[in-house]
């Protein structure tokens, strides 16, 4: 008889760990899901919710706060999402809030994100309606990944096609197999390094060069600064303007002078234009000035006959001798 | 078959069905019964109490067993493909929504169907074929009350504690096999498992429990009740009590799963 009420109370202690089980796991689900909680209700409005079903969580900023407790289609655009909300929440969701779709992890259930709005708004309270936010959607997602890979398609064949021609240039082969090149560069490249550091040089002097004149010392500072010497540069510019002017004139005349002659002897009557126009005169010209030289010569083998000659021998001893007196007085 | 004629082989068929009709009717006026006399005062509670013990706590360390290492080689085995799609955070939940929804209410009923259809089965047919029953019946107690009421209602009842609790040792073992591989917190593990979960994961497990524990009971104590043919009866009884429920627990499984999902429940 103990024996059996010892049965008993093992039967009991069994009977209640397995309620005590269900009790705890039902209690655990409802806590999970909101079901005992004494929250508040907010609603949102979505275009479209994606799979999003009663009994979804609710999270805020991403704590677990509540569950969806209702989808219903306003109309073909709207769909109007009931979520109650812990009560504890009252004093953190403002009115400003916004409430987006969103997935537990990569494949999870769906879930609603509430994240805090921007700006100062008074706590939300029940019945309150929250503004929404459209999420970026997986298939929005793969259609733009679906046209930057046809991009990247076009892309990588454009390339292959660089790359075909690079390979397959002989200038460009000769270029990078020349070993002078590398050379040439290198001195290239000192030579830019000098370049630059004359450049510098030339930089810092000229910056030392304008710390004068702006001190008011040296030649340039003069230039940029004395009154004087621009009033005489302008008129020195005003000189060389009026000289300009008379050059043209001068060069004007020159012209007027050059066409003139040039009529002159392209149809004047004058000697000038008939030496040279006129073919005959020059031959016969030519013919003279022959005559000419001939006689001359002639003349001058008559003057050497005529100095051996007794008669005039005497003569031309005396105008050497008076010229050697001459020469002896110098 | 040599020298079977085909109007053999119907009549053979024919009879067959009619014992297999026979057999479902007379279970069906033996469930009804059991329903009638159930309502029907006078209660046989402390024989009850003494069913519920035997058949409820007594099985606990079979089926506390068998879930524990369920829950262990689910979890195991789970491991390494859930690793390959590199998703093995998600095995608490995918393992409590298997242990709750099915695996452990079907499993615990098929060791309970086993360990008790066959007891209750032998038991009766023992009682029967050594005519105590009929003795009970002259001695004034109503033997369906005293034998088969008691031991069908232990049957429903205690089934469903023994689901709940083999479901908690299952998870409890899954807990173990996950950390074999990785460290998981105790209460991360099962806060994973309850965040997969919803009510309607355990309410319509539960139920279905009870139909499981009455299955079990009146079939045990039918084919035990209507055992004759003398000791050979006996094993037979045993045999096909465990038989036949453990495929009437599939049956009921099926039209359980069917009915929920026609509700949508899990949605």
């Amino acid at each position: 008889m103990q024996n059996q009420a010892f049965n008993t109370v093992k039967l009991g202690i069994f009977v209640l760990t397995g309620l005590f089980l269900l009790i705890l796991s039902l209690y655990i689900l409802g806590k999970n899901r909101n079901l005992f909680g004494v929250g508040f209700e907010l609603k949102t409005h979505f275009e479209e919710v994606n799979g999003l079903v009663t009994g979804n969580n609710v999270r805020y900023a991403g704590i677990d706060v509540g569950s969806v407790t209702g989808v219903d289609i306003l109309n073909d655009t709207v769909i109007e999402v009931a979520m109650s909300i812990d009560r504890k929440m009252r004093d953190i969701i403002r009115r400003n809030a916004v409430a987006a779709l969103g997935t537990d992890g990569l494949v999870g259930n769906r879930v609603v994100n509430i994240s805090p709005g921007k700006g100062e708004a008074p706590f939300a309270v029940s019945g309150d309606q929250l503004a929404s936010r459209k999420e970026v959607s997986t298939e929005n997602m793969l259609q733009t990944l679906s046209r930057t890979n046809e991009n990247i398609a076009v892309i990588t064949a454009e390339l292959r096609e660089v790359v075909h021609r690079i390979n397959t240039s002989a200038q460009l082969s000769e270029l990078l197999n020349d070993r002078t090149m590398s050379a040439d560069l290198k001195a290239s490249a000192e030579n830019l390094r000098r370049a630059t550091a004359k450049a510098s040089d030339l930089m810092s002097q000229a910056s030392g060069t304008l710390s004068l004149a702006y001190e008011g010392e040296g030649a340039l500072a003069t230039l940029l600064t004395d009154t004087a010497l621009a009033g005489d540069l302008r008129v020195a510019v005003q000189k060389i303007s009026e000289v300009e002017e008379s050059a043209d004139r001068l060069v004007l005349h020159i012209d007027e002078a050059a066409k003139m002659v040039n009529e002159n002897l392209q149809y004047g009557q004058g000697p000038a234009n008939a030496l040279l126009r006129d073919s005959l005169l020059t031959y016969r010209l030519h013919t003279t000035l022959e005559n000419v030289e001939k006689g001359t010569a002639a003349f001058s083998e008559n003057m050497e006959a005529l100095k051996q000659n007794f008669l005039f021998r005497r003569y031309f001893r005396k105008l050497e001798k008076a010229k050697k007196k001459e020469t002896e007085s110098r | 078959m040599p020298g079977l004629s085909k109007w053999n082989a119907v009549m053979i068929i024919s009879k067959n069905s009619g014992v297999f009709l026979q057999e479902i009717g007379e279970l069906s006026r033996f469930a009804a019964r059991f329903w009638r006399e159930w309502l029907r005062p006078r209660y046989e509670f402390r024989e009850f109490i003494r069913q519920c013990f035997v058949i409820g706590y007594k099985s606990l360390p079979l089926t506390g067993l068998t879930a524990f290492i369920m829950g262990l080689v689910l979890t195991m085995q789970l491991h390494p493909s859930m690793i390959y799609y590199g998703v093995e955070s998600l095995i608490p939940s995918m393992v409590g929504i298997a242990i709750v929804r099915e695996v452990g209410p079907v499993l615990t009923a098929l060791i309970f169907a086993g360990k008790i259809g066959s007891s209750i089965g032998a038991e009766l047919g023992s009682m029967k074929v050594t005519e105590q029953i009929d003795a009970m019946e002259v001695s004034g107690t109503n033997p369906f009350k005293y034998l088969v009421v008691t031991r069908t209602a232990a049957s429903m009842v205690m089934l469903p504690i023994l689901v709940i609790i083999s479901d908690s040792i299952s998870l409890y073992g899954s807990y173990l096999g996950n950390n074999i591989y990785e460290r998981t917190t105790f209460i991360l593990f099962f806060r994973q498992v309850f965040d997969s979960l919803v009510v309607a994961d355990i309410i319509p497990a539960v139920i279905k429990t009870f139909f499981f524990g009455f299955a079990v009971g009146i079939i045990g104590c039918f084919k035990g009740y209507f055992t004759d043919k003398g000791t050979e009866g006996v094993g037979r009884a045993a045999n096909s009590a465990v038989v036949v429920s453990s495929v009437m627990i599939f049956i009921l499984d099926l039209v359980v799963v069917q009915i929920t999902d026609l509700m949508n429940l899990y949605d």
